[in-house]
């Protein structure tokens, strides 16, 4: 019994140096994070964002022309919900509603109150079910030219001038009420109809392209954007949303689940998490060992049997087992070791009292043709062993 | 760091005032109680690494023996230790029980005692000890792991010593020291005695009768022979990477050193002197000029931690590696593998130089696979792997005469019965004065 020597040193580090040996990559991350909300706010975003959406600076959004509004001294007012329209139109007289529903929330009553929200409401790319409910008397004429001139008195057309981008065109099917047409391509297709009914004054425009941030700058469009929408002292851009769909049917699965449901499964987690760690944390590193090779002996036997086998070497086979049998008969029949193949078939042949040739067929002449022959012929071998065996017993 | 399954429990638990709160800020709330329980308890738990280690434990055991291990620890700190320790020892060590409880009050001393059962011989090592230190709650643990290196040697069994009574009574008739009339084959001549009726009458000395006469009557003189003594032995090991081969789940080498010690107990017994070197590409162990007791604890010691290697045995070395040893004749043994003619060539290209001038004796291990496989013809791939096993036959009888021719002795078993054939053969080689 030895006791051996306490050479202790602790292999496990310390929080210390846990937290010393992190501090790089925690700082490394930190700065990462860093510079990632340093670029997200100064770049801003380029893609994303709403057609028409007066917050977004993307080639489809409209953030030019609202600042240039606002920088105009037009209080630019976003709604995204009829409710936020109606509060920002209460109290105030003079403004401007631009409606804008390219996903189609809005029923026919919310867009007659829409469009009688304000004295001057400007209605874009209106397509036909809003047509029919805000003004029946225009209808849809498909696709309009990319170019056009203004050619009519409205006084925001006529400043413009021309205008340009893809623009839809709207006709006019019905001429009692008093119109103004605009930007016509041809066969009484106009991008700009405007109608006064009831002292409001409805501006139907398919000039959509005019009042995006890609196409704002060219032609007349900025001129007939900034003089339609900011004609007046306040403008109320106002883009429906979800909120404006009415909901209605059944409640849905989250309101009817207790509000304890979702913690609890948190917890569920947390404790699996918990359990993980209690289960999985390992008592100590592992401690290493050399195994030895293991190198099975009868190996090269197998393998030499498998190549016999897969050459169908059924002569060489045999011929092995052949001389096997020889050399054990030669012993069982007092045989010297350097006795010959004639000497052992004699020897077996007077033990056995076969026929000589039958035991020299066997034990050096047939060839075996196919592997049922070789099977045979080793059975033949071990039932000759056998015989001899038997016979030479005393 | 690490956490209890009352932990787990108590963070479970958290489903209860949950559900009864019925508010989200509920789960918040058992968190930050839960946090500041396993908190608290860390901060109170006794730490694991200020504790001092110390080992007991043998130096060697025979393998397929079990010895008891002990580790003392001592917590030196202010705080209770409590919690588990495991004892890091190689898997081969086989260390029973593997983790156990722990709980050292303050300023005392605890031993902890793990059972060893190596199955591998060679030295088994302990490289660390974890201790795991819960807190008065049991919740959460501090856990650190120190260096304390621990080795035991695992000896060679020795599982052959059931043959050596046996083989020290056949010494002992070859000695003429029991009554057993078995005549003296050995060639040495010890003294004159009287004629006794019994004694074989060629052993009559006639010119010592001659020179005795007297008037009193014949008075016949006999010689006495006794087995020769202070030969020496030499024995060989093969460790190169035939020796790694598994026979019956022993490698050979394991057969060669159940072998050596069997002869080594028995020559030492008889008188000779027995060296031994393991041999590949360098010399692995070495014992020489050992005797008695003291031979067999060496050749145990400098057994254990030698393991085959792969690379080639190196045969040219051997006459030169013999002759260091003793420049007299000897018995040389040579225990490796006559398997193929292909992996032998070595070895028949240097006996002659042994055999010249030393008595030869080859050892080889058979795989009595092989012989059971030439008798399984059933079907057809063992039709196939029986002729295999036949021309694996042939191979080795033919190396065999090879080493025969050469005028070595070939000794070749199965590996239960290597070790007494091995013995038997220096029996025989002794009693026909070979030696």
């Amino acid at each position: 019994m030895t006791t051996q020597a306490p050479s202790q040193s602790v292999l496990t580090p310390t929080v210390g140096r846990v937290a010393k040996r992190a501090l790089f990559w925690v700082a490394v991350a930190a700065f990462a994070i860093l510079i990632a909300i340093v670029a997200l706010a100064t770049a801003g975003s380029t893609a994303g964002g709403a057609p028409l959406d007066p917050e977004s600076a993307a080639p489809g959004g409209s953030m030019a022309v609202a600042e240039v509004l606002r920088q105009q001294g037009v209080d630019v007012v976003v709604a995204s919900s009829l409710v936020e329209a109606r509060n920002a139109v209460a109290g105030v007289d003079d403004t401007t509603v631009l409606l804008y529903d390219p996903d189609g929330y809005l029923d026919d009553d919310q867009l007659r109150e829409a469009a009688t929200l304000a004295r001057s409401v400007v209605v874009v790319d209106a397509n036909f079910t809003q047509l029919q409910a805000i003004a029946p008397n225009i209808a849809q004429a498909g696709d309009a030219d990319t170019e056009l001139t203004a050619g009519c008195d409205v006084p925001a057309a006529a400043r413009a001038g021309s205008v340009s981008g893809e623009a839809v065109g709207y006709r006019v099917i019905d001429d009692s009420v008093g119109t103004a047409t605009c930007f016509g391509s041809g066969d009484d297709v106009f991008s700009l109809v405007q109608v006064n009914r009831d002292g409001v004054e409805l501006t139907v425009l398919g000039l959509t392209a005019a009042l995006t941030n890609e196409r704002v700058i060219d032609s007349g469009n900025a001129a007939l954007a900034l003089n339609l929408l900011g004609a007046k002292s306040t403008l109320v851009w106002y883009i429906p949303t979800l909120a404006d769909v009415p909901d209605a049917g059944p409640a849905t699965l989250g309101e009817l689940t207790p509000p304890w449901v979702t913690p609890v499964l948190l917890l569920l987690a947390l404790t699996f998490v918990a359990a993980a760690v209690w289960r999985g944390r390992r008592f100590g590193p592992l401690v290493i060992e050399n195994l030895p090779v293991i190198v099975r002996s009868s190996e090269t036997m197998l393998g030499r049997a498998r190549l016999y086998e897969r050459s169908s070497s059924r002569l060489r086979a045999l011929d092995a087992l052949r001389m096997g049998a020889i050399q054990r008969l030669a012993v069982l029949c007092g045989q010297p070791r350097s006795a010959s193949v004639d000497e052992v078939v004699s020897a077996v042949a007077g033990v056995t009292g076969a026929q000589r040739h039958v035991i020299r067929d066997l034990l050096v002449d047939t060839i075996p043709g196919t592997d049922a022959d070789l099977v045979t012929l080793s059975d033949a071998l071990l039932v000759l062993e056998r015989d001899v065996a038997v016979a030479v017993r005393p | 760091m690490a956490v209890s399954g009352r932990f787990v429990a108590l963070v479970v638990f958290g489903v209860a005032p949950i559900v009864l709160i019925g508010q989200p800020w509920a789960l918040l709330a058992w968190l930050l109680l839960v946090a500041a329980l396993a908190t608290l308890d860390l901060l109170l738990a006794g730490s694991p690494r200020a504790v001092r280690l110390s080992r007991e434990l043998p130096a060697r055991v025979r393998l397929g023996e079990s010895v008891a291990s002990i580790l003392l620890i001592a917590n030196p700190g202010r705080r209770r230790v409590r919690g588990m320790v495991r004892d890091g020892w190689s898997p081969s060590a086989v260390a029973e029980p593997g983790r156990a409880p722990l709980d050292i009050p303050a300023g005392e001393q605890r031993t902890i005692t793990t059972t060893l059962t190596p199955f591998r011989r060679g030295e088994r090592r302990a490289a660390h000890v974890t201790i795991r230190s819960f807190g008065p709650l049991g919740l959460t643990a501090r856990q650190a792991t120190m260096i304390a290196p621990g080795t035991i040697t695992v000896l060679p069994p020795f599982n052959s010593r059931k043959h050596l009574p046996s083989r020290l009574a056949r010494l002992r008739e070859l000695d003429g020291a029991t009554s057993v009339m078995v005549r003296g084959q050995g060639t040495e001549f010890d003294s004159l005695r009287d004629y006794v009726r019994g004694d074989d009458v060629r052993s009559i000395d006639w010119r010592a009768t001659a020179r005795r006469a007297t008037a009193s009557g014949p008075g016949l003189v006999v010689r006495t022979w006794r087995p020769e003594r202070d030969r020496r032995v030499v024995i060989v090991i093969d460790s190169g990477r035939t020796s790694a081969a598994r026979i019956d789940n022993e490698p050979r080498i394991d057969t060669a050193f159940e072998s050596a010690l069997l002869l080594a107990a028995l020559a030492s017994s008889a008188g000779d002197r027995v060296d031994m070197v393991i041999y590949d590409r360098r010399v692995r162990a070495r014992v020489q000029g050992a005797t008695g007791a003291e031979l067999l604890s060496r050749m145990v010691s400098s057994m254990a931690p030698v393991d085959p290697e792969l690379i080639e045995m190196d045969w040219t070395a051997v006459p030169a590696l013999v002759r260091s040893i003793t420049s007299n004749h000897a018995l040389v043994v040579l225990a490796t593998t006559i398997d193929a003619p292909g992996t032998s060539r070595g070895l028949l290209a240097v006996l002659p130089q042994l055999t010249r001038k030393h008595m030869v004796v080859v050892a080889s291990v058979t795989d009595p696979t092989v012989l059971d496989a030439t008798q399984q013809r059933s079907n057809r791939d063992d039709v196939y792997r029986a002729a295999a096993a036949e021309r694996a036959l042939l191979d080795q009888s033919r190396v065999a005469a090879a080493v025969r021719q050469l005028g070595a002795e070939v000794v070749t078993a199965a590996p239960q019965d290597l070790p007494p054939a091995l013995a038997d053969a220096y029996i025989a080689l002794k009693a026909a004065g070979r030696l």
